[in-house]
């Protein structure tokens, strides 16, 4: 469970909320929404522990999240980010040139010139899915925060992960996803708006 | 090999050969081509003068600065010729090649003469000369391609450490990459070593007056030994470089 009281949350001096309560229960999907630059991302960040909180507190299972103690929470958060579809090392090994022997060798030492990586292809959408799949079965994780997971999805891909972290909070994780598409918010059993301030 | 001046000014007359086609083929070049060898000169006359105080006086602590001096010119040429940022490489990369090529030259030295040979000018100042000459070009290629790795891997850092692992964890991935293009070429070309041409390194301890299997010997161990240094110096480099 994970309870946030109280909280100002901003970045750079910016306060995007202020007085923001609510409790993410285990066993329950929990979607935070809101307009862009509402600061949905900054409340993540904030959550995760990466962000310091102006005011109020965050906790997790009734242990305060400090910067300290952040680190081991996130241990037991499977998390997963917005842009997915860049993660495509996390699937497959970054390719390796095949290097041909200098021509007079090294040890005859003429400098090299740099390599240059090949551009990141993205992910398609059955590959995120398939990447989120395996971030969220992962052992140990109590938790699963979602920041836009949907945002290179499909409907039908969308409606897929929706069933995984329905499953998830069956399990009795907790499941905060944050988002602006209706099918998700419309699928979650608690909706927190940070257009409103409402839970 | 002993020789006088007289036999210098002889071997120096072979440069009459390229001097002569330059002249007949390509005049215009005569001049770039003069300055070229006279920069040669100089430079060598100035690393013979430093070598020659180094090993006239042959003290450790002559010897350990020899490394010092070595460790942060190489470092900076390979941090420049890596297009990463001097000021926030140079410490760490010299660091690291520093230690390595301590380590290693105090380790080959040890194995090969003995203790109290370690630091002698004869055998360090050559053998840290060579691991850093090494060590220079596989860390151009291993620090760009961390940058570049780290660069674009932004994100998957990012994951990983919103996902729990330590900031060491999160950056393995990019290590590992520095890692194999530091490996990938050292291993292409110790599989062709000497397949086609005798390697420089070998031609000069021949010349020096070392009988072939000892030589060949000394060869396979200073290949092993430069693929030791080069290694520890990026990871130490790395580490050091990396840390929160």
């Amino acid at each position: 469970m994970l309870e946030v009281k109280d909280a100002a949350i901003g970045v750079g001096g910016q306060t995007f909320q202020r007085n923001l309560s609510f409790v993410a229960k285990d066993g329950q999907l929990t979607c935070i929404t809101g307009a862009e630059g509402s600061g949905k991302t900054t409340l993540l960040r904030a959550l995760m522990g990466f962000l310091p909180l102006s005011e109020g507190f965050v906790s997790i299972d009734g242990e305060m999240l400090t910067p300290d103690s952040a680190p081991f929470f996130r241990r037991m958060i499977a998390y997963l980010p917005q842009n997915a579809q860049w993660l495509s090392h996390l699937l497959y090994p970054a390719e390796m040139p095949e290097y041909e022997a200098d021509e007079y060798a090294a040890w005859n030492a003429l400098l090299p010139s740099c390599p240059v990586l090949p551009e990141v292809s993205p992910l398609s959408g059955d590959e995120v899915y398939r990447l989120l799949e395996q971030v969220v079965t992962q052992a140990g994780k109590t938790m699963v925060v979602a920041d836009e997971p949907a945002a290179s999805l499909t409907s039908g891909q969308t409606g897929q992960l929706l069933s995984l972290l329905r499953r998830q909070a069956d399990e009795g994780r907790a499941v905060l996803i944050v988002s602006r598409r209706p099918e998700i918010i419309g699928r979650c059993d608690q909706l927190i708006s940070l257009d409103s301030g409402n839970v | 090999m002993m020789f006088s001046v007289i036999d210098v000014i002889l071997g120096l007359l072979l440069l009459a050969v390229p001097a002569a086609a330059i002249y007949l083929l390509d005049r215009p070049r005569l001049r770039p081509a003069a300055i070229a060898v006279s920069r040669m000169m100089a430079q060598m006359a100035l690393m013979c003068l430093v070598l020659w105080l180094v090993f006239r006086f042959d003290r450790p602590w002559l010897s350990l600065l020899w490394l010092v001096a070595v460790s942060v010119g190489s470092s900076y040429l390979a941090v420049k010729r890596s297009r990463q940022d001097v000021r926030q490489l140079l410490l760490p990369v010299s660091a690291g090649m520093f230690l390595g090529n301590l380590v290693v030259a105090f380790w080959l030295l040890a194995a090969l003469c003995s203790w109290r040979e370690v630091l002698a000018a004869r055998s360090f100042v050559p053998l840290t000369a060579l691991l850093s000459g090494h060590s220079v070009a596989m860390l151009i290629r291993s620090l760009s391609v961390f940058s570049q790795a780290r660069w674009q891997g932004n994100l998957q850092y990012e994951f990983n450490v919103s996902n729990g692992y330590t900031h060491w964890r999160a950056m393995l991935p990019f290590v590992r990459q520095a890692f194999q293009h530091l490996l990938s070429p050292s291993l292409a070309n110790i599989s062709v070593l000497g397949l086609f041409a005798m390697p420089l390194l070998l031609v000069g301890l021949l010349l020096g007056g070392w009988e072939p299997v000892r030589a060949v010997i000394l060869f396979v161990l200073l290949v092993v030994a430069c693929l030791a240094a080069s290694v520890i110096a990026l990871l130490l480099a790395l580490w050091l470089a990396c840390r929160k």
